[in-house]
């Protein structure tokens, strides 16, 4: 197969010429393989085999980059060990770039010189959404949140029933004015949901409205753009990406909000607060941040008061890769944490070095890999166990169904819940 | 997640464990699915669960929200969470015999 006989291929060749900066060609060409990344990765450590090492994820990128885009690969492929972008490596491609790397950028870290390797995975997992081979099941999330607004395919009706049933609830423990507003102008804060939270577990919506309700906060949810997630992110398509990404930015115009609050989403924060400026060409003329330092901001200036002594077991937390590693969010998320839990234990390792729970990257949603998804969940599970903590906190409702599931499996017995459930719990009205 | 074979027949299951053709799901069936996520005995709690997704997806073609299930059956969420320890979705649709929903799921 030659790029000139497969209009597909020239269009997956034309992502790694076609570029605005010089970071993916530093970052192609840079791995001096001296392997240290090795045993950094979830997939590597887990099966033992070379085609889970990070390295060698990139270098079957740089590998069609050398065939395709350099002078030497082009006239004598072998010497440079270049690539041919046929059916073969195309397969290989979908299976680790797809199947065996969250994203997580655990690798990033221990990488020698630094080589930002999930940005060329994604170049990668570009490519091959250019070609058209997105898995399916992972295509199918992003096709519903662009077909009706969220990744699940929620009706509108069924989103707001939901919703009234929680402000009920609430109003049954606070009074008639604790509300959940939907599509009210001009209000402060626009609030973000993962849809997997009104679908099958809402209780974190009541959690986040108890809060903005203690707080007196001017907040409003939208009833045609509630979801911050954003799959395009993770299949590589980055008009799809775009076009998600838009749709939130127009929400908060619409709605003539000041600040986007990001629901507790990890992928999601990253996709729309440093990923969607890019997409968009454009600085957002709002406020962004994430509900976690929404939650420090409201704890260090007053607008809440939190006993830790209500939440009496012991915690734990589990980084999210997008919150922590790669957002940059571990002070306040150890802030608001040891505001509201007394008893706290962290795992081995933790931070920016923790490990990613197993279900990154577009996991979840791809049921092809839910084994190998299983299998490398057991890192995260022998951590947690060995914490003895009965409750795992994490910020990310994406991580909340990887750790049930590993909970399950592996018989952790264990509770995860998210940030806010933890923080409502500890609430002085 | 391996095909399940069942009184002679076997099921195709897709990686996760849910099922790829919904159709030819059994209330017998619905008990093997259950045995894999160490529920041994489907009470009669679990049924209106089922039912109540069953009877939506047939109407539908979807899961229903957790909501629908809770007003049909008249149960609490926790005890939603307790009678499937995995979850609406990865736990009583998979019982129920629907395919994978979308998402974080």
């Amino acid at each position: 197969m030659t790029p000139e006989s497969t209009p597909n291929v020239q269009k997956a060749i034309d992502i790694l010429t076609k570029h605005t900066d010089s970071k993916l060609l530093t970052h192609l060409n840079a791995c001096v393989h001296c392997g240290l990344c090795e045993t950094s990765c979830l997939f590597y450590k887990t099966f033992q085999e070379s085609k889970y090492i990070p390295g060698k994820k990139v270098d079957t990128v740089s590998s069609i980059y050398r065939r395709y885009c350099t002078l030497l690969g082009r006239t004598a492929p072998k010497l440079t060990h270049a690539r041919e972008l046929d059916d073969e490596t195309i397969t290989e491609m979908v299976d680790s770039l797809f199947g065996a790397c969250t994203m997580c950028g655990r690798c990033v870290k221990h990488c020698s010189i630094g080589v930002d390797i999930p940005f060329v995975v994604r170049t990668g997992r570009r490519m091959l959404a250019a070609m058209g081979k997105v898995p399916q099941t992972l295509q199918a999330t992003v096709d519903a949140a662009i077909q009706t607004g969220n990744n699940m395919g929620i009706p509108t009706e069924d989103f707001v029933d939901t919703i009234e049933w929680m402000q009920e609830d609430l109003q049954d423990e606070l009074g008639e004015n604790a509300t959940i507003p939907l599509n009210e102008e001009g209000k402060e804060i626009l609030y973000t949901l993962n849809p997997r939270e009104p679908k099958f577990f809402p209780l974190s919506i009541a959690a986040a409205a108890k809060i903005f309700y203690a707080a007196g906060a001017s907040w409003t949810l939208s009833t045609e753009m509630y979801d911050v997630t954003n799959y395009g992110y993770f299949s590589g398509n980055d008009e799809e990406a775009t076009a998600i990404a838009k749709k939130m930015f127009d929400e908060v115009h619409k709605l003539k909000c000041n600040t986007l609050v990001l629901g507790e989403c990890g992928h999601g924060s990253r996709a729309l607060r440093w990923e969607a400026p890019n997409y968009l060409k454009t600085h957002p003329d709002f406020k962004m941040v994430t509900l976690i330092e929404q939650l420090e901001e409201y704890i260090k200036t007053g607008r809440i008061k939190v006993d830790k002594t209500l939440n009496t077991k012991k915690y734990t937390i589990h980084d999210p890769c997008n919150i922590v590693r790669n957002g940059g969010l571990y002070n306040s998320l150890r802030y608001v944490t040891r505001q509201v839990v007394s008893d706290f234990v962290e795992m081995a390792p933790y931070g920016s070095d923790n490990f990613c729970c197993g279900g990154g990257g577009g996991m979840l949603a791809m049921s092809e890999y839910n084994e190998r998804r299983l299998k490398v969940g057991k890192i995260k599970a022998d951590q947690i166990a060995a914490t003895g903590a009965q409750v795992v906190i994490t910020p990310c409702h994406n991580c909340v169904d990887q750790l049930m599931q590993i909970n399950h499996e592996y018989k952790l017995n264990v509770e995860i819940k998210s940030l806010a459930e933890v923080v409502a719990d500890a609430l002085v009205l | 997640m391996a095909n399940i074979n069942y009184e002679g027949k076997t099921y195709e299951m897709d990686g996760d464990g849910f099922m790829l053709k919904p159709e030819e799901w059994t209330e017998g069936l619905a008990a093997e699915i259950a045995k894999e996520d160490g529920i041994n005995e489907l009470t009669e709690n679990h049924w209106k669960i089922l039912h109540c997704i069953r009877e939506n997806y047939e109407e539908k073609g979807i899961a229903p929200m957790v909501r629908v299930i809770c007003k049909a059956s008249g149960l609490k969420l926790k005890e939603i969470y307790e009678l499937f320890p995995l979850g609406p979705a990865r736990g009583a649709c998979r019982v129920a015999g629907l395919p994978k929903p979308e998402g974080c799921v």
